[in-house]
């Protein structure tokens, strides 16, 4: 059994450490702080805790106020509903002037949405925020790397995303394992035949899946790539070199996200054979989020089988 | 609450007038230099952006970002002619500069863009939003424990985006007193008549609901906006909105209520007849 622990309290945690040295920190709520749990910056920070009701696009252009007036507002609410339905004052009021304000999406993914269904598991967020110019772009593992990406973000000027799930996601790391923004970072190397790239809350699908073809003699890498914007191209293009072969796995739609910005990769840098496990650009359903990546193409058996064929499409072309 | 209105003398009056006049000469050149823009629009703003600029706010123009100056949001970016045209009078660039709207490599963008031209506060185009970012900078002048103002001019037409309402109601939830919108109410959008196109009016009922403090007032009369506005500032409980009857166009009489000049540019011969009218004092 995967140990559990809550993105969620993570975000509020790291947003705390963030306050708590930096004065400018302000958090802007749409009717989420439950969600995002984030009382204890309310309780602690009344003055500067604003919650502008359900009306996300008001909390951008407000947080965009907040921001040209030199603070750092934490935006927090449902990844959708900041990335979709306001997307626009996300582009033209935060990003193109490139102002200081940090996004957080909770329910990042079909996993974490999981019994809602489709209207509250967001699988477009990365594909919609990787297309603005201007904003840093994370995918963080687990609880622990999501308060250590906060802090990450908040030591860089200028707009960030950072998604976040349900508040029951899977635990990948011990609580001190580092976070480097920007950078991949290769979690297992059992060797050259393919690599898995792989980031979220479901990286442990993908060790699984290698270790069993281990059993099988297919030797695999698997490569967390938490950093979507600005991406370590130099990276992933060194174990592209290597192993000639790539599969990407994630809990997004395969257009637009993780699957998209390595294929992009490979076809610049080293066009290899390039899989990508996610959902196949369709709608998922409610469900428990490991019957769901199981139903939706991210099941352990597809990942080995995607590695199987990424390894025999190698020097086809 | 404010019990005496605070009014301007002659010599005010008329020194406000020029500056809108101006502004007027100014952004029509412009428009006709650069052969780009919407001149109608920022004409019915004008006398509000002269009142602004040249009398009400607090500004350095030598340090556009001075943390404790007066903000400006152009809600209806696309009166931005206008606004550059003031911004110019003021010193933040050169009067020379302002026939560089909209061509490559200028400082002045089609819409304003709070990064490449001195002195705008927030870049502004996509309609319906600057009230918002003027609710965000009212509220951070609360967490910095500043005392400046911040105004948004907003078109009437733009009233129709829900985002708008969205600000209302939370501006009204923290009794930002430090934040005065002025809807510059011409009547007119970019496909007809307001009440044509929508369910809009009336509008002032609607945002006395929604708990702000109200005024309604002819926009072209440089003496009720300024009254206006320092009755807004006294208002300290609740964010303040003036309605202001203007018409689109106003000043070059061709392009008065005529909806064809929303976006154009004048010929020649219609420049010299626009220059002619507006000629008055000149800065």
């Amino acid at each position: 059994m995967i140990k559990k622990q809550s993105t969620r309290i993570a975000f509020t945690e790291g947003l705390m450490e963030v306050a708590a040295e930096k004065p400018e920190t302000v958090l802007v709520c749409s009717d989420s702080i439950k969600v995002v749990k984030a009382e204890p910056f309310m309780e602690k920070y009344p003055e500067r805790y604003f919650d502008v009701g359900i009306a996300e696009q008001n909390a951008v252009g407000c947080a965009a106020g907040l921001a040209a007036s030199g603070l750092m507002p934490f935006l927090a609410t449902y990844a959708g509903f900041i990335t979709m339905r306001a997307c626009e004052q996300i582009r033209t009021f935060v990003a193109y002037p490139g102002l200081n304000v940090k996004f957080i999406g909770a329910n990042g993914g079909m996993a974490s949405g999981e019994r809602e269904g489709v209207t509250h598991q967001f699988f477009e967020d990365i594909g919609i925020m990787r297309t603005i110019p201007g904003i840093t772009v994370v995918v963080p593992a687990d609880a622990g790397q999501v308060k250590q990406a906060v802090k990450a973000v908040a030591n860089i000027e200028g707009p960030a995303y950072i998604r976040i799930g349900s508040g029951r996601d899977p635990v990948l790391f011990e609580n001190d394992e580092p976070f480097e923004l920007g950078k991949i970072r290769v979690l297992k190397d059992y060797g050259d035949d393919v690599a898995i790239f792989t980031n979220g809350f479901i990286i442990h699908r993908s060790l699984e899946a290698a270790e069993l073809l281990l059993k099988e003699g297919i030797k695999v890498k698997v490569v967390e790539v938490h950093t979507l914007k600005p991406l370590d191209v130099e990276g992933i293009t060194g174990v592209l070199r290597k192993t000639k072969a790539a599969v990407t796995v994630e809990d997004h739609n395969i257009i637009g996200g993780l699957g998209s910005a390595i294929a992009e990769t490979s076809a610049e840098e080293i066009p290899v054979p390039v899989i990508r496990l996610g959902l196949k650009d369709v709608y998922p359903e409610s469900g428990e989020p490991d019957e769901l990546l199981d139903k939706y193409g991210m099941s352990v058996s597809d990942i080995m089988n995607a590695c199987r064929v990424a390894i025999g499409k190698k020097g086809e072309g | 609450m404010a019990d005496i209105l605070e009014k301007l003398d002659a010599g005010e009056v008329s020194r406000l007038e020029d500056a809108a006049r101006n502004i007027r000469k100014n952004l029509v050149d412009t428009i006709y230099k650069a052969g780009d823009g919407h001149p109608a629009p920022a004409l019915s703003a004008s006398d509000i952006l002269a009142v602004l600029y040249f009398k009400i706010m607090k500004l350095d123009p030598k340090n556009p970002l001075w943390e404790e100056r007066d903000r400006l949001i152009l809600s209806k970016g696309h009166a931005c002619p206008a606004l550059y045209s003031a911004l110019a009078m003021k010193g933040y660039f050169p009067e020379t500069e302002l026939p560089t709207l909209r061509k490559i490599n200028s400082k002045l963008q089609g819409h304003p863009d709070m990064k490449k031209t001195p002195g705008v506060d927030s870049t502004s185009g996509s309609l319906g939003n600057g009230i918002s970012v003027g609710l965000g900078m009212a509220l951070a002048a609360r967490v910095k424990k500043l005392d400046y103002f911040t105004y948004v001019v907003t078109g009437d037409g733009e009233l129709q985006e829900g985002i708008i309402w969205e600000a209302l109601m939370s501006a009204a939830k923290y009794k930002t007193g430090n934040l005065i919108v002025i809807v510059d109410n011409n009547g007119m959008q970019s496909g007809g008549h307001i009440e044509e196109v929508s369910g809009l009016c009336p509008i002032l009922p609607k945002w006395e609901a929604f708990g702000w403090h109200c005024q309604e007032i002819d926009g072209h009369d440089v003496s009720q906006i300024y009254s206006a506005i320092k009755t807004a500032q006294k208002v300290t409980d609740r964010p303040s909105m003036i309605l202001a009857h203007t018409i689109k166009g106003k000043g070059v009489p061709y392009m008065e209520n005529n909806n064809a000049w929303h976006k154009g540019v004048p010929s020649e011969e219609q420049w010299k007849i626009a220059m002619e009218v507006l000629g008055g004092a000149s800065k």
